[in-house]
């Protein structure tokens, strides 16, 4: 990955790892078995280095990723934590205004 | 002499006609898919029309895995957050069959695996327990729970096994008595024991010169050949031995008669496929996400490819093999010639919610 740079502070812990020779530790957190555990550093990059392959639009991938807790960073954890977040939002494509940021629970 | 094959042809297209004539209306197929925040939709695949619109009880606007009963009456719901099943009569959208998983004090969630027996009277589901403490979680050990779909709207397991962790698939074989789970590997186990009687490779899969290969495989669609197929990647070391290995695209095939697995190389990665069927009249899978792909089975090899106007993550093909119909994602259901890929026809749901993950399924009634 010489010819990359991190953008996020997640591509961050990975470029880090890999200097450090810890890879092999990331990779055996893929499993998915809910939001705290997925680890998918794929996301801002498609598997050919661009972004064409990704999802296209971004909001057809939106509820499919948040349903599944695929995106632990970019959504709140819709099956835990915040169930409702997405209620009375049915569609991406035309109610991605309703969708707000959480704040954890005092 | 009478040859065979001319008999088996001449029953076939007597078969309308008998049914006709018992008057049996003949049989049509059906796409069912679902959609936020709680609908369950059937269509009319030839008339290119919904016909059934129904609200799924406690759907808590999520609504998942879709497993049709072997008669096509009835449609298990993974919905609540992957927290319940519920059974819908695909006829008049009344719910007929609930399992709430979680009780209080344990959290309960099926990360979309379960399956219908071929005599319909069993749901094997996998489940992922968490205990929930005052001051803690406990994570508890995986289980497959075992319920009689005959228990109405308060079905509790009448059988619990131990379960591997991540297991995202689970597809009763068509013998009524095995499953196949798969997950790190596929695993086959006998469902009035719970004993595993196989354990195949998927991560430790037998395909020489092969990487570890990658699967994300939560469309459970084996209709309508009975055979289950998914793409599969990894990266292949060049035949030369030197310079970086070679992204591949290859697709796994589960025939759920036979249990024959196999993992067939399709191309060097250069479109991606989520989800993949197979056709029931040619030599031929079909795969979808932001194109549709036409893959020929006898060599494989990628025959054909199209854009589509957005991602779909899954595909179904018509019983007769002549029509491809992508689904998912989004709010529509669109109709693709088998042969040219050609759109014909664009089915947009009503409410236009999202089916998300949901498994559109085809049924035959």
């Amino acid at each position: 990955m010489s010819g990359m740079k991190p953008l996020n502070p997640k591509a961050q812990l990975l470029t880090e790892a890999e200097r450090a020779g810890h890879v092999e530790e990331i990779v055996t957190m893929e499993s998915v078995a809910g939001c705290a555990t997925t680890f998918d550093p794929g996301w801002e990059v498609d598997p050919f280095g661009g972004v064409a392959s990704l999802c296209q639009p971004m909001e057809a991938d939106l509820y499919g990723c948040s349903d599944p807790c695929w995106w632990p960073a970019q959504v709140p954890d819709t099956l835990n934590t915040y169930p409702n977040w997405d209620a009375g939002a049915p569609s991406a494509q035309n109610d991605w205004r309703e969708l707000d940021a959480v704040f954890p629970k005092k | 002499m009478v040859n065979p094959k001319n008999l088996v042809r001449l029953a076939l297209l007597l078969l309308p006609v008998i049914a006709q004539a018992a008057g049996a209306a003949p049989k049509k197929d059906y796409i069912v898919t679902g959609s936020k925040p709680d609908r369950l939709f059937v269509i009319d695949a030839a008339a290119r029309r919904v016909v059934g619109d129904f609200k799924i009880p406690g759907a808590h606007d999520w609504v998942g895995t879709i497993v049709p009963s072997p008669d096509g009456r009835v449609a298990y719901v993974l919905v609540n957050r992957m927290e319940s099943i519920a059974g819908i009569d695909l006829g008049t959208g009344k719910e007929v069959f609930r399992a709430d998983l979680s009780s209080p004090g344990e959290r309960v969630k099926s990360l979309f695996a379960f399956d219908v027996t071929p005599d319909g009277k069993r749901l094997i589901v996998y489940e992922v327990p968490v205990k929930l403490g005052l001051s803690e979680y406990l994570v508890e050990p995986t289980r497959f729970a075992i319920f009689d779909t005959n228990a109405g709207l308060h079905a509790k397991p009448v059988r619990e096994y131990p379960a591997p962790r991540r297991v995202h698939t689970l597809l009763a074989s068509k013998n009524d008595r095995t499953f196949y789970a798969i997950g790190f590997d596929l695993y086959e186990y006998d469902i009035a024991t719970g004993k595993r009687l196989d354990t195949r490779g998927i991560r430790h899969w037998d395909h020489p010169g092969h990487s570890r290969p990658d699967l994300l495989a939560f469309w459970p669609v084996s209709e309508p050949t009975g055979i289950f197929a998914t793409p599969i990647y990894s990266t292949r070391t060049p035949a030369s031995g030197h310079g970086a290995p070679v992204p591949v695209t290859s697709l796994m095939t589960l025939n759920l008669r036979t249990g024959a697995l196999a993992y067939h190389d399709v191309e060097k990665t250069s479109a991606l496929i989520f989800s993949a069927v197979m056709s029931p009249t040619e030599p031929a899978a079909f795969g979808v996400y932001t194109q549709l792909t036409k893959i020929g089975t006898h060599p494989y090899r990628v025959e054909k490819r199209v854009d589509l106007p957005h991602t779909y993550y899954a595909v179904l093909v018509s019983t007769d093999g002549k029509e491809v119909y992508t689904a998912g994602a989004m709010c529509d259901v669109t109709v693709f010639d088998a042969d040219t890929l050609a759109e014909k026809a664009n089915i947009r749901l009503p409410g236009c919610g999202d089916q998300s993950v949901t498994s559109p399924r085809l049924v035959r009634r």
